[in-house]
């Protein structure tokens, strides 16, 4: 059930949770996520993905440190792992070697 | 940042269903608090709101994968899981749709019985007629030393209401007369106009009594002094049924009796103070309804006094301030020495006397849904343990699979309650349909508001809930203590050693033939009763007689002066019809409502029957005098001590010598209406005949001269000649001719005979229906639990059988084990139903509760019904082959 493959919506949240840099937390995953795919993702989606990814080991979260913003309510913060940065940049080598497949047969 | 906006409520509420831990969820709502103050600056309000609960919708369905392990409880798990298992009771039941039918069938039958007769008994007894607090309510009693009444005539009632300080004094009319009423869609002419019951009532009665109206205003003190057409308020069901439910009825006129009414209000629903009234008139608006000449009032009426304790009374108090206005009455007592004396008691007041008669309804029609809920729960829960016998290894599997107790429990109610939902919604069908069947049957009176209101849906979801409830437990107390291990090796031993579920399950099927038994004997013996009603010899020939009442008024109130006018010229006016053998008045006239009975001291005590009668009456009613003469015309007009007896009185009291010139013997009192103080001598003796209540069989009776002035409570007794058409008919049209307003009524006294023998059919058809109903519940239980029981004994069968049983055998041992629980069951049913003959020995025209027929034919339908429906699954797990058995193990 687990294992490490990486289905399409989760890859999103990963990648998403990289490029905001680390240490970033669900609200800027969402915002992140629904401005690049273009369609509107409810955060109930993007908690089952971070949840997901943090089960197979992608992620690692913890607790920040209370904040003034957001009532001064603790907020959970995700950094991808090591497993998490090779898993995807492996799916990201094996996409772009099937693209250099279909480029060099002309057929793209 | 702007100031930090909380979520908008609902979310706030939703957001405290979602099943997670509390710092978990004071996570999100900082989550989704940000998101939302977030789109609403980029997208405004509305686009925020849909997103936020969109958001709300994705947690409620796809929880985050941590949480479902946490095992934390919340409503909406606990609703998910119910979903579940109503999700597995509905593939569980579809599997099995006989049985799913069986069971919705007897548990809709029993609900929808026991709300029928619910909703009846709603009406009669608990709903009363919308008296707002009936203690603070008494009614006022006229007393002196010698006598108490409960009417004082209106001027009394004035002085009354007048120099009354401590509480609203108000008075009531009833008119015991019908009243023929006329809309616009009726004319005066028409026969068929509907009558309804009126009350003249004072100013202040809906004050007093709290009835409200729905539209339009209540009667008010000013409507006393109206010009013009009188005011009336009409009740909900005249609104409906003689309306149509007019939106714009307030201001139309209607026709009541001889006046035209201008309808002012319509009461709200379910108010019919007093005793079931449909049109409210003022007092002063009687004349007017009966006798045009007399418009304002009639002093001489006499009227029913209710008051209405001011706040912070007591009783005492009102009582000895009323008892200072009495003492000053004008004219004191009826003799005019007597003092006069008010006095107050709660259980005078109105709509008290109805109840007391409702508490005998209710008390039977309670035992009846005792039984029939007692019936059908018994019959859901032997079909579920006979399932549930058969899914104990699914139960073995889930205990094993960790689900706890109470989670299986839970299953098991959850199904309980989804077929009790649906059987309560057929079953609400049922008694919708049958609620006005039942109305018909027990006579409820016309114009009674039968239509399921609030009690009886409350009833039917309360009795569903219990009924569910109770059905679902009763295979999970079958299952306590049972292993986990056993089930699922899908062994058989385990079972052998469970004593009490047995118990239970020959528990269920006992309850279930006592009730069947009881249900059915006494159907049995009330058609018995039937037969030996029908056959009752009454002594004279019903067919052709034919009783008239005036419908001129209340003979108590007035109307008394123009019904004794009314008579001579009917009289006159009958006899000239052709066909008409004969014309007598009487009082009473047979089997028309109660005669003064009167109560002896003998032993054992007797009830005689007084009949006021013209000469013409023996003549009438074909009553063959057997000795002396009948009284003549004179010795009537001349109120003549004298007296004619029935054989019975004769036989009683001169067993030896002839009655002839006796006086009546004193143990027999003489109503006081004869007003002749000498003892009547008796001149002749009569056959034997029944006139009233024919199931007392009582021919106790004593003929006396009409008292002229009793004519107004007489009826006239018609007999047509043999061969003669038309007769009444035209009889009916000379008598409108006298006075085309009088509501006439010809009532076939063949046909009042024929509601008296009716009644045990009624009662022979309700109970008949029910008993019915009884055995097919009965029969489908047994046969399910036999079935699944015989199925469980295969094995033991197989080893019977290999160790040298014959079927024979085999048959005898599981028709004896599955019949056992019948026998014992018709045995406790049979001595029910002795107690329960013995409590309705009045209806039952003398057939005897040990009547052989009906107890024999009742244990004949049930074990020849349980044999069957043991028979069928008992051959097939006799015919086992031993071989094939034993392999299997």
């Amino acid at each position: 059930m687990k294992g490490d493959h990486l289905g399409e919506f989760e890859e999103f949240t990963l990648l998403a949770v990289r490029a905001l840099g680390d240490n970033t937390y669900a609200v800027p995953i969402q915002q992140y996520v629904e401005k690049v795919t273009g369609r509107p993702i409810s955060i109930g989606s993007i908690y089952a993905a971070l949840g997901r990814l943090e089960e197979k080991g992608f992620l690692r979260s913890s607790m920040s440190e209370a904040i003034a913003q957001r009532g001064g309510k603790a907020k959970r913060v995700y950094t991808v792992t090591a497993s998490g940065l090779r898993t995807a940049r492996d799916l990201h080598r094996v996409r772009e070697r099937i693209w250099k497949t279909i480029a060099e047969e002309g057929r793209s | 940042m702007t100031p930090p906006a909380r979520l908008p409520r609902p979310a706030r509420w939703l957001l405290r269903l979602l099943p997670m831990p509390r710092d978990a969820r004071a996570e999100v709502r900082a989550d989704l608090h940000e998101l939302f103050e977030n789109r609403q600056r980029d997208r405004g309000r509305f686009a925020a709101h849909w997103r936020l609960y969109h958001d709300l919708a994705s947690l409620l369905f796809a929880p985050r994968p941590a949480d479902r392990v946490s095992g934390s409880r919340s409503t909406v798990a606990f609703v998910r899981d119910a979903g579940a298992d109503l999700r597995y009771a509905v593939r569980l039941f579809a599997r099995q749709p006989a049985i799913l039918v069986m069971t919705i069938v007897g548990l809709s039958l029993g609900l929808g019985i026991a709300t029928a007769a619910f909703s009846i008994m709603n009406v009669a007894a608990l709903r009363g007629e919308g008296l707002v607090d009936p203690d603070r309510a008494p009614g006022v009693l006229k007393t002196t030393d010698r006598s108490t009444s409960t009417t004082w005539t209106y001027d009394e009632f004035l002085h009354l209401r007048e120099g009354s300080t401590r509480m609203q004094v108000e008075a009531v009319l009833t008119d015991a007369a019908q009243v023929r009423t006329t809309t616009a869609r009726t004319t005066a002419a028409d026969a068929d106009a509907p009558s309804a019951g009126v009350a003249f009532v004072s100013g202040g009665f809906f004050a007093a009594t709290g009835g409200r109206v729905s539209a339009g205003r209540p009667l008010e003190a000013a409507d006393e002094k109206h010009a013009g057409p009188p005011p009336v308020v009409v009740s909900f069901v005249f609104w409906t049924s003689s309306l149509n439910s007019d939106p714009e009825a307030v201001g139309r006129t209607i026709r009541i009796g001889r006046t035209d009414a201008t309808i002012v209000g319509v009461a709200e629903r379910g108010f019919s103070v007093p005793g079931n009234r449909r049109l409210w008139l003022p007092l002063t608006a009687y004349g007017a309804v009966y006798d045009p000449a007399q418009i304002t009032r009639t002093p001489d009426m006499d009227v029913q006094v209710f008051g209405r304790l001011l706040p912070a009374v007591s009783i005492p108090e009102a009582e000895a301030q009323l008892g200072g206005v009495t003492a000053a009455l004008p004219g004191g007592g009826p003799a005019g020495e007597l003092p006069l004396r008010a006095r107050l008691d709660p259980h005078a007041g109105l709509g008290r006397a109805s109840a007391a008669d409702a508490l005998a309804i209710t008390v039977p029609v309670f035992v009846v849904i005792g039984l029939v809920l007692l019936l059908a729960c018994a019959n859901v829960a032997t079909v579920l343990i006979s399932t549930a016998i058969t899914r104990e290894r699914e139960m073995g599997v889930r205990a094993a699979l960790g689900a706890s107790r109470w989670r299986i429990i839970r299953q098991l109610v959850t199904e309980g309650l989804a077929l009790a939902a649906i059987a309560a919604a057929i079953g609400l069908m049922f008694a919708r349909w049958g609620i006005p069947m039942i109305g018909t049957m027990i006579e409820a009176p016309a114009g009674t508001d039968l239509v399921p209101d609030l009690n009886v849906y409350l009833f039917l979801a309360i009795v569903t809930l219990v009924t569910g409830v109770a059905a679902g437990l009763a295979p999970a107390w079958h299952g306590r203590g049972a292993d986990l291990v056993t089930p699922l090796k899908g062994g058989e031993g385990a079972r052998q050693n469970r004593v009490a579920p047995r118990r239970l399950r020959s528990l269920l099927v006992i309850t279930q033939a006592a009730v069947s038994v009881l249900l059915i004997v006494m159907a049995a013996l009330f058609v018995r009763a039937t037969f030996r009603a029908a056959t009752i010899d009454v002594g004279f020939d019903a067919t052709r007689l034919y009783a008239v009442s005036p419908g001129l008024g209340d003979p108590f109130a007035g109307a008394g002066a123009a019904i004794s006018n009314f008579w001579p010229r009917a009289i006159s006016e009958l006899q000239a019809v052709p066909g008409i053998a004969a014309v007598t008045l009487a009082e009473p006239t047979p089997f028309a409502g109660t005669s003064r009975t009167s109560l002896t001291r003998d032993e054992p005590t007797r009830v005689v029957h007084f009949n006021g009668t013209r000469a013409e009456y023996f003549e009438t009613i074909g009553l063959r005098i057997l000795a002396g003469r009948s009284y003549t015309r004179d010795e009537v007009a001349a109120k003549a001590p004298v007296a004619l007896v029935s054989q019975s009185v004769a036989r009683a009291y001169w067993p030896d010598q002839s009655p002839l010139g006796q006086l009546l013997p004193p143990e027999i009192p003489v109503p006081a209406l004869t007003g002749s103080p000498a003892r009547p001598v008796i001149i002749g003796v009569v056959a034997d005949v029944i006139t009233a209540r024919l199931h007392e069989r009582n021919t106790f009776a004593v003929y006396e001269p009409l008292d002229p002035a009793s004519e107004r409570f007489a009826q006239l007794l018609i007999r047509v000649a043999p061969g003669a058409t038309g007769a009444i008919d035209q009889a009916s049209q000379r008598l409108r001719s006298i006075d085309p307003l009088a509501n006439v009524r010809i009532t076939s006294v063949a046909a009042l005979l024929r509601e008296e023998t009716g009644r045990p059919r009624v009662l022979a058809i309700l109970a008949g229906i029910v008993g019915a109903v009884a055995i097919v519940l009965c029969v489908i239980g047994l046969y399910g639990l036999t079935a699944s029981v015989v199925r469980q004994r295969t094995r033991e069968m197989g080893v019977r059988v290999a160790l040298g049983a014959e079927p024979r055998d085999l048959l005898r041992l599981l028709m004896w084990d599955s019949l056992k629980p019948v026998v014992i069951g018709l045995a406790i049913g049979t001595a029910a139903a002795q107690i329960a003959g013995r409590i309705l020995t009045d209806i039952l025209f003398g057939v005897s509760p040990q009547d052989p027929v009906a107890l024999g034919g009742a244990a004949m339908i049930l074990l020849g019904a349980a044999a069957l429906a043991v028979l069928v699954p008992t051959r097939r797990a006799a015919a086992v082959d031993p071989a094939f058995v034993l392999r299997q193990s």
